[in-house]
Formats: C-alpha cells, sequence, structure tokens
C-alpha cells in the first residue's frame, strides 16, 4: 500500500466552454492539457508557472471545483475523478485547500471559531464543548491565540487571516493540501512566516502539499519536487534540486533567468542571462502555437519544434523528465543553474 | 461591428414571439370569458357557443395563437371585441402620440439628469452636492400625477400659458405640437431625470477615483480635458443601461399622464380594455409595446458598443 | 540564517502583532442611529404606522362620511385639511389612505422578496437549464412596461387592489430575481465558496449560511427602495381606477378626484400628494441610509476622512538634523512631512521627515512593504495628493525648482512634461473606452503645440520606442486589446511622452509575469539611457532593487530608514528593518530550511509606535528605542546603527 502515492494525476485536461457565437461552434480554452505527476506522502511537488499556465485549474480539478475534461485523479489508490464535482465526504475529509487571498476565502459575515467549527462539525460528530477545544488547538497549532476565535476576517492583518485558512484546512484532519498561492499576496515578512509555518506542519502532521505559485524560488524552498507548466502543458519535472540547479528545459531557464533575487552580485549573473534570451510575448491560450507550445518564444526553435509537440521523457538522469525535442543541444550549451546563483550569493 | 448588430436584430424576433406567447396565455389561460362579458347572462347557450365560434374561440389554444400570429405578421391584430375596429388601426392612430411623449419625456430626463449628475460629482461632498442629492431625492418621491396636476394648475389653469388639456398633431402645426408636450413631459420625465442623475453622480464618482484619471493628471492634462473627454464618456458607461429601462417605464407611465391632460394616445385605448376585458385590443397593445421597448434596448445596445469597445465581438 | 531576527514562529502572530484596528464591529442599527437624516425617516415611517394602525381611532371624522353643506371647502379649524367634493374629512381620508399605502406597499414587496430571492439564489448558485428558463422569462416580462403589465394583468384578474398588488408583486420579484442573482454570481465567486465546497459542506447549507447572510445587505436596500416604488405604482393604478373599491381610501384616488375639481378647490390635490412623496421619499432615504450603513468595514473610509485638511503648507522644517542633498541632485526631497485628519479628529502623519536625492542619469529604489508610504511619496512629488492629505512640511526641489506649496496650474507644466509616472496596474491606469493613440496623443498635446495628426505620429513613434510592434496600427486599439506586459509598454509611452527628467515607476512589475516583468524592467532600465533620464523605481522586490537600481532608500512607518548604495547596503546592511527584510527572502537552500522572519506587521499610520518606529519588531531594540525617536544620520536612521553588525544576516 505504501508504494502507492499518495495523489497520482494522470494525464489530466481541463478545459472551459467560452461563450458561445450565435453562428459560431462552441469556443474552448484548453487550460491544462495532459498532465501527469504524483505527489508522496508527507512530501510538497511544487507547481510553477505563469498566468495562463493552468496551474490553478490543476488544482481545483483535483478539489472537484472544476470538473476535469479528461484523465483520471488517483488518490491512495482511489480514482476519484469519476465523482465529477460531487467527491464524496470521505475525500473531502483528506483533501484540503488554501487559497491566494485570504480576505476572499473566508466568509466575511463569520468569525474564525465559526469558519472552523463548521469544518470541524461536519466531519466529526462532536460537542460543542468538544468543537471549541479543538478549535483551540487548532488556533495553537497555526499560531493563533484561542481568543482570536470570537474576531472577524477584517479584523485581523493578512498574515493571521492566512493562518486561519490554513487552520480551516487542518481542522478536519486532512492528508494533503493544495496551496493555490499561499503567499504570492504577502508582504515579504509575513510571507516568510506563512512558509515556516506550511514546513512545520508539515513535520508535525505529515502532510503532503500541492504548492502552487508563480515564483521560482519560493517554490523550491518548500518543495521536494517540481512541475513546471507552460500554457497548460508540463514541460519539466523532476527533483526540486535537479530541476532548480540543471534546468533541462528552455523554459525552466527562461523563468529562472527572470525569477529575480534579491542579491546584486547573483541577480548580475541573472540579468545577464536573462539578456540572452528572445524577447516575445507568451501566445494567447486561446489559440497555442502548433507543435511545441513554446516554440514562438524558444532560442532553440526549430522545424520540428513547430509542427510536432514533443513528448515527456528522461532528461539527463531517470527521474527527471522534460517535454523538448532539442534537449541535447539545449544541454550542451552554456546555461543558468539556480544552484550556482545560490553559491555566488553566499 | 456589424455582427453585434445583425446578433441582436435577430434577438429581438424570438423575443416578440415569447412576448406574444405569454401575453396570449395570460390572456385566455385566467381569463374571465369574454363571450359572457359581452353577451350579458341572460344569453343563451345557443347564442354564446355561436359567437365563440364567430370569434375563434372554440378553437384549440394552439390553432388559436398561430392564427393570431400569422395575421399579426400580415398587420391585422384582430378587431376589438366591442367596437369591432380593426386594433392594428387603432393602434397606429395613437401609437405616434405616445411614443413622441415617452421621447420628450426622455430628452428632459436626459438634459437635466445627466449635467446635474456630473455637477453632483464634481463637487462631491461639498455642500452644493448635498443640495442637489436632496432634490434628486425629491425627484425621486414625487408622484408624476401629482406633478402632471400640480404643473397644469400653475401653468395651464392659472397662468393660461398652456392649453389645459389636449393635443395637437404634429402634421397640424408642429409647433404647437411641441408646446404641448411640455407640461406632459416634464411631468413625465422629472422620475427619469432623478434616477438618470443618480446614476451618473455616481458611476463619476467612481469613474474620478479611478487609476486612469490620476495617469491622465500624472501625464499633464487639463483638469477640464480630463473631465469633459475622459470621465464622462467612461461614467456614459453605466448610464446607458439605465437609461434603456428607464425607456420602458416612460412608456408605461406615459398611459397615465396621457389621461391627466388628455392626450390620445395609447393609454385610453389600453385602459378601457383591461377594464372592458377587450382582449384582442390588450393583447395588440402589450406586443406592440413590448416591439417598441425591445427596438429601444437594440438602440442602446449599439450605443453602448460604440461607447464601450470592450463589447464589440473581436 | 539571522540571528537574532528570528522569534518564535507560533507565538509571534498571537502575541506581537497588535490587534488591527479597535473593534469596530457595532450594529447596524447603532450606526444608522448615528445619522439624523435615518433617524427622521425612521420616526416618519413608524409615525406613519402608528397613524394606519391607529386610523379609527386617532381620525377625526369618519372618512366616508359626507358632508353636502361642506363640500370642497378650505383648511378650517372644524376641517384642518378641508373636504372633498362630497364634504368627506381630508384628514381623516389622508389618515386612512395609509392603511391602503402601507398594506399594500408591503403585500407586494413581501410577495416579490420571497418569490424573487429563492429563485434568484437557486438560479444564481445552481446556473444551468433553471439560470436560463428563469432569465428568459424576465427578459420577456421586462420588455413589457411595468404599469402595463400591471394593467394587463388586472385586465386578466380582475379589478382591485388585491389583484392590483399581486401584479406589482409579480413585477418586483423579476427585479429582486435579477439582482439576487446577479449578487449570488458575484457572490459565488469569492473564494470562501470554494472553501465551503472542499469542505463539504452541503448545497443548501452554502446557499442559505454562506452566501445569503453576504447578500442580503443590498436586497434591504432594494426592498426599502421597492416599498416606495410600491407606493407610486398603488398610487397611479388607484389614479386610473383599477385599484381599491369603494370600501378603501387611497392617496392616489384622492389625487384622481382632485383632478376633476381642481379648478374649484386649488388645494386639493396639494395633501395627497405630499403624503406619497413624503412616504416614497421616507423609504428611498431609509434605503441609502442603509446601503452606506452596510458598506463592508474599511470602504467607509473615503466617507470618513473628512474634506477639511489639516495644518497649513511651511516650508521653513523646524527639525534638527538634516542631511543635505548634493547640490547637483536633480530630486531633493527633504523633511517632507504628510499629514491626513484622522476618522476621530486631530491628524496622523503618513510620512514623517522623509528625506532622499535622485542624481542625474541614476535610478533610485523607494522600497518597502506595504504601508510604509511608499506610493504617498510619489504622489506628493507628483503634487497628486488625495484632498484631505497634504504636505505639512518639508520641500521637493526638482533640479532647483521647489514643488512643495506650487498650485495646481503650476505643478501640470512639471507633470509629465518634466516628471512621468507609471503605475502597478497597467490595465487601470489606461481610460478603457479610448483608444491607446488617443490617450498618448493628447499627452503629448497638454504640452506641445502639435496638432492632432502630429501628435498621433508622435505617439506612433513613443510606441515604437517603448517596443510596441506595429505602432501604426496599434494607435487604434483600446488598451483591453492589449497584453498586460504590451499595456505597461502603452502607460510607459504616456509617461514619456515629453522627455522628462524624472520617470516615477509605482511598482511598474508587480503585476505582470515573472517573464514579462524581467522585460518591462530592462525596457526601463534601456530608456533611461537612452533618454538619459533619472528612475524613481518604487517596489517592494528587492529582487528588483538587486536588478535595476543604483541606489536605495529603504521606508518603514513612514520614515526613510536607510539609504545608500545598492551592493554597500545588500552587503552590509546597517538597519535592522534592511537586514530582516534581506533575510526573509528566499533563495533557493535545500527544501525544509527555515527563513528568518520579522515577528508582526507594518502598524497603520495613526498607530505608529513611540520612539523609534520599528522597535516593537526589531531584535535589537534597547529601552532608549522605545522613547526617543531617530533621526537619519548618515543614510541610517537607527541610534544602534554603529554597534551592530547586521552583516551576517543570512
Amino acid at each position: 500500500m505504501s508504494d502507492v502515492p499518495l495523489l497520482a494525476v494522470e494525464n489530466l485536461s481541463v478545459s472551459y466552454p467560452l461563450k458561445r457565437g450565435l453562428f459560431g461552434g462552441a469556443l474552448t480554452l484548453a487550460a491544462v492539457r495532459d498532465v501527469s505527476f504524483t505527489i508522496e506522502r508527507g512530501r510538497t511537488f511544487g507547481l510553477v508557472g505563469e498566468s495562463g499556465s493552468g496551474k490553478s485549474s490543476i488544482g481545483r480539478a483535483i478539489l472537484g471545483l472544476t470538473p476535469s475534461s479528461g484523465g483520471r485523479v488517483v488518490f491512495d489508490g482511489t480514482d476519484v475523478s469519476a465523482f465529477g464535482e460531487r467527491l464524496p465526504l470521505s475525500f473531502r475529509r483528506e483533501v484540503q485547500v488554501i487559497f491566494q487571498d485570504p480576505l476572499s476565502s473566508l466568509n466575511p459575515r463569520q468569525t474564525v471559531g465559526t469558519t472552523i467549527g463548521q469544518a470541524i462539525h461536519r466531519h466529526h460528530d462532536v460537542s460543542h464543548q468538544q468543537c471549541q477545544r479543538e478549535i483551540a488547538t487548532v488556533l495553537d497549532s497555526v499560531g493563533l491565540a484561542a481568543y482570536q476565535a470570537e474576531r472577524y476576517p477584517y479584523e485581523l492583518s493578512g498574515g493571521q487571516r492566512q493562518r486561519v485558512a490554513i487552520a480551516r484546512a487542518l481542522a478536519v484532519r486532512p492528508r494533503l493540501i493544495i496551496c493555490d498561492e499561499p503567499v504570492s499576496a504577502l508582504d515579504v515578512s509575513t510571507q516568510s512566516q506563512v512558509i515556516n509555518l506550511l514546513i512545520d506542519l508539515q513535520h508535525a502532521f505529515g502532510l503532503s502539499y500541492l504548492f502552487i505559485a508563480h515564483n521560482l524560488d519560493v517554490v523550491r524552498h518548500i518543495s521536494h519536487s517540481i512541475g513546471v507548466l507552460y500554457l497548460g502543458r508540463l514541460v519539466e519535472a523532476g527533483p526540486a534540486d535537479t530541476v532548480y540547479s540543471a534546468p533541462a528545459h528552455p523554459y525552466t531557464q527562461m523563468l529562472l533567468a527572470s525569477t529575480l533575487v534579491a542579491d546584486p552580485r547573483a541577480q548580475a549573473v541573472r540579468s545577464q542571462a536573462r539578456r540572452r534570451q528572445p524577447r516575445s510575448e507568451p501566445p494567447s491560450p486561446l489559440s497555442p502555437p502548433p507543435g511545441c507550445p513554446f516554440n514562438t518564444r524558444c532560442a532553440w526553435a526549430a522545424d520540428v519544434c513547430r509542427t510536432q509537440m514533443p513528448t515527456f521523457e528522461a532528461a539527463a538522469s531517470q527521474d527527471r523528465h522534460a517535454a523538448c525535442h532539442r534537449i541535447d543541444a539545449v544541454a550542451s550549451s552554456p546555461r543558468l543553474g539556480g544552484e550556482k546563483v545560490a553559491r555566488s550569493a553566499g | 461591428m456589424r455582427r453585434l448588430l445583425l446578433t441582436r436584430l435577430l434577438s429581438v424576433v424570438p423575443m416578440l414571439f415569447f412576448v406574444s406567447l405569454f401575453t396570449f396565455l395570460l390572456v385566455r389561460l385566467t381569463a374571465t370569458d369574454p363571450v359572457a362579458q359581452i353577451l350579458g347572462q341572460s344569453a343563451s347557450n345557443e347564442d354564446r357557443a355561436e359567437y365563440a365560434h364567430r370569434l375563434g374561440l372554440d378553437r384549440p389554444l394552439a390553432d388559436q395563437f398561430l392564427g393570431w400570429v400569422g395575421s399579426a405578421l400580415q398587420g391585422d391584430l384582430g378587431n376589438s371585441l366591442y367596437t369591432n375596429l380593426p386594433v392594428a388601426e387603432s393602434i397606429s392612430d395613437r401609437f405616434g402620440v405616445t411614443l413622441s411623449l415617452a421621447l420628450a419625456g426622455m430628452l428632459f430626463a436626459l438634459v437635466v439628469g445627466i449635467p446635474v449628475g456630473i455637477a453632483g460629482a464634481l463637487r462631491h461632498g461639498s455642500r452644493w452636492d448635498r443640495l442637489l442629492t436632496i432634490v434628486v431625492s425629491t425627484g425621486l418621491a414625487v408622484p408624476s400625477i401629482w406633478l402632471a396636476l400640480l404643473l397644469s394648475l400653475v401653468f395651464a389653469v392659472t397662468l393660461r400659458w398652456f392649453q389645459v388639456i389636449g393635443y395637437t398633431p404634429f402634421a397640424e402645426s408642429p409647433l404647437l405640437w411641441a408646446w404641448g408636450l411640455v407640461l406632459p413631459a416634464i411631468a413625465l420625465g422629472i422620475h427619469t431625470a432623478a434616477v438618470i442623475a443618480r446614476q451618473t453622480r455616481s458611476a463619476m464618482i467612481e469613474v474620478l477615483h479611478a487609476r486612469y484619471i490620476q495617469a491622465l493628471r500624472a501625464r499633464g492634462l487639463p483638469q477640464r480635458r480630463i473631465v469633459l473627454l475622459y470621465a464622462t464618456k467612461n461614467a456614459l458607461v453605466p448610464v446607458l443601461s439605465v437609461i434603456a429601462i428607464q425607456m420602458s417605464v416612460l412608456v408605461g407611465v406615459s398611459f397615465v399622464i396621457e389621461r391627466i391632460f388628455a392626450i390620445p394616445g395609447l393609454g385610453t385605448l389600453l385602459i378601457d380594455s383591461v377594464v372592458r376585458a377587450d382582449f384582442p385590443v390588450l393583447q395588440g397593445t402589450v406586443v406592440v409595446v413590448a416591439f417598441v421597448v425591445l427596438v429601444v434596448n437594440l438602440l442602446t445596445d449599439i450605443a453602448y458598443g460604440v461607447i464601450n469597445p470592450k463589447v464589440r465581438p473581436q | 540564517m539571522s540571528a537574532g531576527t528570528i522569534a518564535d514562529e507560533r507565538s509571534d502572530a498571537a502575541v506581537v502583532e497588535p490587534e488591527s484596528d479597535v473593534r469596530s464591529h457595532t450594529r447596524l442599527w447603532q450606526r444608522l442611529a448615528r445619522r439624523p437624516l435615518s433617524l427622521t425617516c425612521i420616526a416618519y415611517l413608524v409615525l406613519l404606522f402608528v397613524l394606519a394602525i391607529g386610523a379609527p381611532l386617532v381620525a377625526p371624522y369618519d372618512p366616508f362620511h359626507p358632508d353636502i353643506k361642506l363640500r370642497l371647502q378650505g383648511p378650517s379649524a372644524v376641517h384642518w385639511l378641508g373636504t372633498d367634493d362630497l364634504g368627506r374629512d381630508t384628514l381623516s381620508r389622508l389618515i386612512f389612505g395609509a392603511r391602503t399605502a402601507l398594506l399594500a406597499s408591503f403585500q407586494s414587496v413581501s410577495f416579490g422578496a420571497v418569490v424573487g430571492i429563492t429563485t434568484g439564489l437557486v438560479v444564481g448558485y445552481l446556473g444551468g437549464w433553471f439560470d436560463r428558463i428563469a432569465m428568459r422569462v424576465a427578459d420577456v416580462m421586462q420588455s413589457i412596461p411595468a404599469v402595463l403589465l400591471a394593467l394587463a394583468l388586472i385586465g386578466v384578474l380582475g379589478k382591485g387592489l388585491g389583484n392590483a398588488m399581486l401584479a406589482v408583486g409579480v413585477i418586483f420579484s423579476v427585479s429582486f430575481m435579477r439582482i439576487t442573482r446577479a449578487v449570488v454570481l458575484a457572490e459565488k465567486e469569492q473564494l470562501y465558496v470554494d472553501a465551503a465546497r472542499v469542505l463539504g459542506l452541503r448545497t443548501l447549507s452554502i446557499m442559505l449560511r454562506q452566501i445569503l447572510p453576504n447578500i442580503s445587505p443590498p436586497l434591504i436596500v432594494q426592498a426599502s427602495i421597492a416599498l416606495g416604488t410600491a407606493l407610486l405604482i398603488e398610487a397611479m393604478l388607484s389614479f386610473l381606477g383599477v385599484g381599491i373599491d369603494s370600501t378603501q381610501v387611497s392617496w392616489g384616488a384622492m389625487l384622481e378626484t382632485a383632478r376633476q375639481f381642481q379648478s374649484q378647490q386649488p388645494l386639493l390635490p396639494i395633501f395627497p400628494g405630499l403624503a406619497i412623496t413624503l412616504s416614497v421619499l421616507a423609504f428611498n432615504l431609509l434605503g441609502d441610509s442603509l446601503r452606506d450603513a452596510t458598506l463592508p468595514t474599511g470602504a467607509t473610509a473615503e466617507s470618513s476622512i473628512s474634506r477639511r485638511t489639516v495644518a497649513p503648507f511651511a516650508v521653513s522644517p523646524t527639525s534638527v538634523h538634516r542631511p543635505e542633498a548634493p547640490a547637483d541632485a536633480l530630486l531633493a526631497v527633504s523633511g517632507l512631512t504628510v499629514a491626513a485628519p484622522r476618522p476621530g479628529g486631530g491628524s496622523a502623519e503618513l510620512l514623517s521627515d522623509v528625506s532622499f536625492h535622485v542624481m542625474r542619469g541614476e535610478t533610485l529604489g523607494l522600497v518597502g512593504e506595504s504601508g510604509c508610504g511608499k506610493s504617498m511619496t510619489a504622489l506628493a512629488v507628483m503634487g497628486l495628493l488625495p484632498p484631505a492629505v497634504s504636505i505639512a512640511a518639508g520641500s521637493i526641489r526638482l533640479a532647483g525648482t521647489e514643488l512643495a506649496g506650487l498650485d495646481d496650474d503650476a505643478m501640470r507644466q512639471v507633470r509629465g512634461r518634466r516628471v512621468g509616472m507609471v503605475f502597478q496596474e497597467p490595465m487601470a491606469a489606461l481610460s478603457p473606452v479610448h483608444t491607446v493613440g488617443r490617450q498618448i496623443s493628447d499627452a503629448v498635446r497638454a504640452h506641445t503645440g502639435l496638432g492632432r495628426r502630429q501628435a498621433l505620429a508622435r505617439a506612433a513613434e513613443l510606441l515604437a520606442l517603448v517596443g510596441v510592434p506595429d505602432p501604426h496600427r496599434r494607435l487604434q486599439d483600446y488598451p483591453h486589446q492589449f497584453s498586460g506586459g504590451m499595456a505597461q509598454r502603452v502607460v510607459i509611452a504616456g509617461a514619456l511622452a515629453c522627455e522628462p527628467e524624472l520617470l516615477i515607476a509605482d511598482e511598474p512589475t508587480t503585476a505582470l509575469d515573472v517573464t514579462i516583468q524581467a522585460q518591462v524592467l530592462d525596457l526601463l532600465m534601456d530608456l533611461r539611457q537612452r533618454l538619459s533620464m533619472s528612475v524613481l523605481l518604487i517596489t517592494h522586490d528587492l529582487g528588483v532593487v538587486a536588478d535595476a537600481c543604483d541606489r536605495l532608500a529603504v521606508m518603514y512607518g513612514g520614515e526613510v530608514v536607510e539609504t545608500g548604495n545598492v551592493e554597500a547596503t545588500f552587503s552590509h546592511p546597517r538597519h535592522p528593518y534592511t537586514a530582516a527584510l534581506l533575510a526573509a527572502m528566499p533563495r533557493g537552500e535545500g527544501v525544509g530550511s527555515r527563513l528568518a522572519t520579522i515577528p508582526g506587521r507594518v502598524p497603520p499610520a495613526w498607530a505608529w509606535p513611540q520612539g523609534c518606529r520599528f522597535h516593537p519588531r526589531c531584535a535589537h531594540a534597547v529601552a532608549a528605542c522605545r522613547q526617543e525617536p531617530n533621526i537619519l544620520r548618515h543614510g541610517v536612521r537607527c541610534r544602534r546603527a554603529d554597534e551592530l553588525t547586521l552583516t551576517d544576516a543570512r
């Protein structure tokens, strides 16, 4: 049983119907196309991508908030994608979520205690006193005091609200938490508090995370494995160290070169690499180019890239995969590794 | 743009069909029996059956409806149960009168409402703004029938600047026609003017706080140019949809105003048909008015597309 | 990792963070009671209710009792408000009319609200076929004017007040349904609804316990306004003679009587008309007050900042030690203090003694977390402070010209011509209904005598300069046709219209994607060189500073706490806040390593701590830090700067 990953996403696709014209057929936006990855117990899988990459859609599809249009989501050996949006309560107890905007993700007319209490009541048959004790315990575990159960969301700071959102997820004692950009809306100092808290909770409760973010440095900090998304497709995935220090896919390299680091010398290295990148706008997710979706922005793009979609195969090592026709050409040219940056920073 | 126009134009057709069906079902399914109404309680069963047959009321409902639609498409809306006059003719005689009153009311509402709303927004929070807000709130609360009575009492009965009642057709004298519409249009338009002023004010306040207004100031544009060219156009976007809704309100209320000023519009025809349960007239009037409202909505949509580039299909 | 800045994670949020605002959770009723206007409305409506209920006891006469001898009387001691055509007492009829008016309004509105809100909630939340059918029906009903629909329904159902108000109720149910559906659709997008679904809460429970309480404010407001509308429609229908029967009294019917006899008794229409107007006004104003009172906390800030401005402007600063900017600095801000009136009275300093300078051709990064006063500083330089906010002291010199205290006309010659500005969200900084060509060429024309066509040609040049492909064609495009990165280039083009000496960029890349952010930064740096401008780059992101800036000024709590050369400051931060901020950035350490944190958060402007503003969050604070404020000396605002070694922050 322990061989089975906690969560396996297999060939997942998500598409949204856009408005139907009076004469034309239905227009669909293929937000996620044929994405596969697994999350091990007690581990974090980081998903990185820019807007329009489909990273949030993957999280929402796993949670049953958005119907998938293809593929499977297997949780602990059970295929849950067949249930569609009506996921069984047992799965709801196992998988919880933390969203980006903590103000919008808390009901403004409910106190912190009510918000957490209703989560407990839905999943555990407890008395009122037990529930109050439980609320106090879970608030304590996210670094809030019991009296803050009386507070309304607008009375809290951004960081405190995000702690409440984490507490609500923890309250049902899940095994997997989908973290959808949990720190993007926070200030630097609060961001590091929340990241540390997530790491502590993972150690304390053996949680697994799907950590979705746009900042490669943040994802790298918390993830054991990383997947990089571009226009709805997974272009590279593998152990965090490998992907970060020796990115194989040209897009991962571009992303890393574009990620700013708070160190002038290290940043100088990155910006040099960045200025070597071709300048172009990402294509619209509505009309991705034929072949490799990245070919319009890729320095290595050849004819084959413009016609054929590359397969997702092992690159340089067994556990790291990338989807690139020109992986060997890319590998032989000088490139930027994140580890080098970090070292020169230290 | 052309595609938007075409789509909107085509959408009027099913709407009209549904409006006709809706009115038809309403009238036929829940109505008191028109035959009994006309012939009276004393009529014999044979007479009733014969009369119902003559009116086609004994046919299946679907037949009756399709028959009505068929003749309506040829411009025949049936005959009045009472006067036996063709409904289409009665309506077309009075239609222009109601429409000109409603349009005059809207013109008044726009000319008053938009400047008042802009003035309030530009001095948001000042004493002047508060005064305007009170005036506008009162305008929203005054019943137009009362206003009509007071206006005719002061300006027609006492000062004799206007005729107390009556209507001069446009063909007879355009000047008298316009003059005669002044009091009814004001009585009719005040409420709409208040609604538009309110909407304009809040839209304008929001626009003036928008980041792009700050950006325009940061580029050194003169304040007057920012307000007149940029803020107003942006603020008009939400105001337009209010105008569309208000046009429908104006047509409805004009039926009542017509009665006070004894203007021979659709109002009298309609109210008589309601009182007498004259269903062909009722049905015809509702469908024609709905058609007008739909056309006005269409025009507003087009204006909306002109002002707001986002709704134009790419 | 940092030595002292890491406090215990588990407790810091609870213990160190100051409670946000005082518990401002007052009841709706209390908030309403604070407004005299709402109190008046409530008092009037209560009086109306009492009169309506107690009509037989209160009314001086039987409203139906005719007295032909006393017909069409004016007000007198016997009949306070006069009599009608049959000699019936007007006051008594008004009092009984209130019964009809209120009964009819409440009947129709409660019918409309119950039916409309229920359907709206269901179709809005569930969507799909229900929604399409309901909206189709609503479209059909709304293409028939309300008065006409009411008349048609009465024609079908038969005359009488009950039927009339049922008809009005049906009309209201459509508008309630539309409004409920619209707010439900918006509310459904809120993440707390998703969170509730993830928790497995039942659909009915989500609709009734999560969504309904949050959408009730606009519905209550709507109900209040609908009551007034219902009253107007009842009057109109009774006026037409299709409302009440002979056993009831209606203000509308009284107006119909007045119409017939007003030439004989001109006072006849006055009182029923007044009664209707006042009652409708009361319902409407109550609705407005409810709307204002139920706005979510925080949204009322605009109204709570009064229009008055604080202390008059004074250029002569009185503070002790002021670092002198180099004489050849392009922009020299010195001792800038900006104040705003506080909601409770008095004033709060949003910026205190802010001093920094920007040399020609240089990029200065102004860094800090949200709420530290970076954007306020930019607006002060631009002369674009919000109405209630003003410069209380200090000076802003642009190449020797004093900007503080210039009037708006004089500032207009500076804005756009000598100083350009770029904003955080490019889409918000462009008017959505004007072409970009129009917006850029207007900026050109504001400062040059160019004609429309020449200005457009210049706009195309500017678009080419900032790297927008196919500039001539794109002049005719609207902002929504641009991607975020391209829109920011358009905003930059607008700011460069007159080749300003200084470009202020307020978080220019924050809203953009990582790869696009890099491109826009490169563009800014490239333009700085080509146009030999200076750039004041405002950002919260130390990575942006590291990438693009020559020097930086770190702000905290409305003060500049440290200035210096970027390389030097990053490797040897001298202020504990700078050091802590640097340490808190993740920089690709292995998984699971802890980040340094700063406990607590930035306090709001009206709660700056005594003494050093950073001391409650500072790991190095001593007793003196709690009492006396620091001054900016040798580029750092910390009394312990010389004794601390913060270099090893990571």
